[in-house]
């Protein structure tokens, strides 16, 4: 394998790791808030990280260019949709769970 | 009234006096005509000195009209008051709006609230519609005052300037160019792609105007940025991929609020963007003078408060002097756990340009 497949490989399996650990958080994360980091944090990293190893893969311009522009996309459409997800929810005054209401229901 | 500068205030205004006037000739008890300019930044900010200023210069305008409508001899039981509210906090969203001018009314007991048709005091955002749903919350009558206004279409095409349309043509020519194959005829469809892109989108892209100096140094920065903002997001991943796959699940979730040192639609959006992808930190809601930040771990909490990205936000939209600030923890804000780091030199962000 060259550099380059390592690479590729690498990019892939680590933006595997991190879509992982989103979909895990998401599940084991008490309420909205903290599932809303690990779905806006872990799943960026996760899917930025595999559409570069895409776009190391594709390998012609045209392609990797338009791989580019996806990366940016996400990295401003991510955090602006995590955001209106949490500020719908404190709009609809759902209390943020903390570390005294162990029993809080999920 | 709240009153903003706009193609129809000279006539809304006229339309509360007479309403005012009318109401005062009827019964024996006192009316009075509130017109107050609402201010959008707090007074501390840099630009709310111009803010003020164009508000001192509206409400001397309609001095005159007052004057005017009123003619020689008002009815006594008449008395007009003008006045600048909201000075006090950052406004953002219609709410804010809506949350200052129904405080004030109660604290005058106003029954009747009358607004502009083209009250747009947040810039080129639409505002009216929101702001009304927002007002009927109050115990209070609105209405929008029913003057003549021009087309929509002129009060738009005022608002563009040369620089936004060669500005939009410019980038969604090149983002055109970039996608396309680069024969003789994309050269064609992609003028005639940007120059309808830029004919409808000019009007409302830019609050300010894009300037020469200032843009290309916004970008300049802004590629130092990214870096930066790449290596926070990589270290806020394993944090986070840590703490969610630690079997006893070590999280201390707490609201925190941060009152952060900048302003603008442009800046405040790229931080609260920018706190919501790093360490454990989430941009929950902007709201008057604070960003609501909910946070995973206390140390995304010290991060936070430490004030790194804040600073170079700072260094990307004013400039290198502006970054060297004091942190929010210095700045008195935080869990106030007396530990002040002083971390002022943020290498990565603070050196060369």
């Amino acid at each position: 394998m060259t550099p380059l497949e390592w690479g590729i490989v690498v990019l892939a399996l680590v933006g595997a790791f991190f879509g992982g650990v989103a979909s895990v958080g998401i599940v084991r994360l008490p309420d909205v808030y903290t599932r809303t980091h690990a779905a806006s944090k872990s799943d960026t990293l996760g899917a930025v990280l595999a559409i570069g190893a895409a776009a190391l893969a594709i390998q012609t311009d045209l392609a990797t260019i338009k791989a580019v522009f996806l990366l940016v996309f996400m990295f401003l459409t991510n955090p602006t949709a995590a955001h209106a997800v949490a500020r719908a929810a404190q709009d609809q005054g759902i209390e943020p769970w903390t570390a005294g209401d162990e029993e809080g229901e999920s | 009234m709240p009153v903003a500068d706009s193609v129809t205030v000279r006539n809304t205004v006229a339309y509360a006096i007479e309403q005012a006037e009318s109401a005062a000739s009827e019964g024996q008890q006192q009316v009075s005509l509130h017109l107050v300019a609402v201010a959008s930044t707090r007074a501390v900010d840099p630009d709310a000195q111009t803010e003020l200023g164009q508000a001192k210069d509206l409400l001397d305008r309609i001095e005159v009209w007052l004057d005017e409508d009123l003619g020689a001899d008002p009815p006594s039981n008449l008395d007009v008051e003008l006045g600048v509210i909201g000075a006090d906090r950052y406004l953002f969203s219609p709410g804010d709006y809506a949350d200052v001018i129904l405080a004030y009314a109660d604290e005058h007991s106003i029954e009747r609230v009358v607004l502009d048709p083209e009250f747009n005091p947040g810039g080129t955002t639409p505002m009216l519609r929101p702001l009304e749903v927002e007002l009927v919350r109050g115990d209070i009558d609105v209405e929008t005052a029913p003057v003549e206004r021009p087309a929509r279409s002129t009060a738009l095409a005022r608002a563009a300037t040369l620089p936004k349309y060669l500005t939009i043509f410019g980038a969604s020519y090149l983002f055109y160019l970039l996608l396309s194959s680069y024969k003789p005829l994309d050269f064609l469809t992609g003028a005639i792609t940007a120059t309808i892109v830029t004919a409808l989108l000019a009007p409302i892209a830019f609050s300010r105007q894009p300037s020469l100096t200032r843009v290309p140094g916004q970008f300049a920065r802004m590629a130092l940025y990214i870096p930066y903002l790449l290596k926070e997001i990589a270290v806020a991943n394993l944090e986070i991929a840590y703490v969610v796959l630690h079997p006893s699940l070590p999280i201390d979730p707490e609201m925190v609020e941060l009152e952060a040192a900048i302003w603008g639609d442009g800046p405040v959006t790229t931080l609260a963007n920018s706190i919501t992808l790093t360490p454990g930190t989430l941009t929950v809601s902007v709201s008057e003078q604070a960003f609501d930040i909910h946070s995973l771990t206390g140390s995304a909490r010290e991060d936070l408060f430490d004030g790194g990205l804040e600073r170079a936000v700072r260094f990307v939209f004013y400039g290198r002097e502006a970054a060297a600030i004091p942190s929010p923890r210095e700045r008195g804000q935080g869990d106030g756990d007396g530990t002040i780091e002083s971390d002022i030199d943020d290498p990565e962000v603070a050196d060369d340009d």
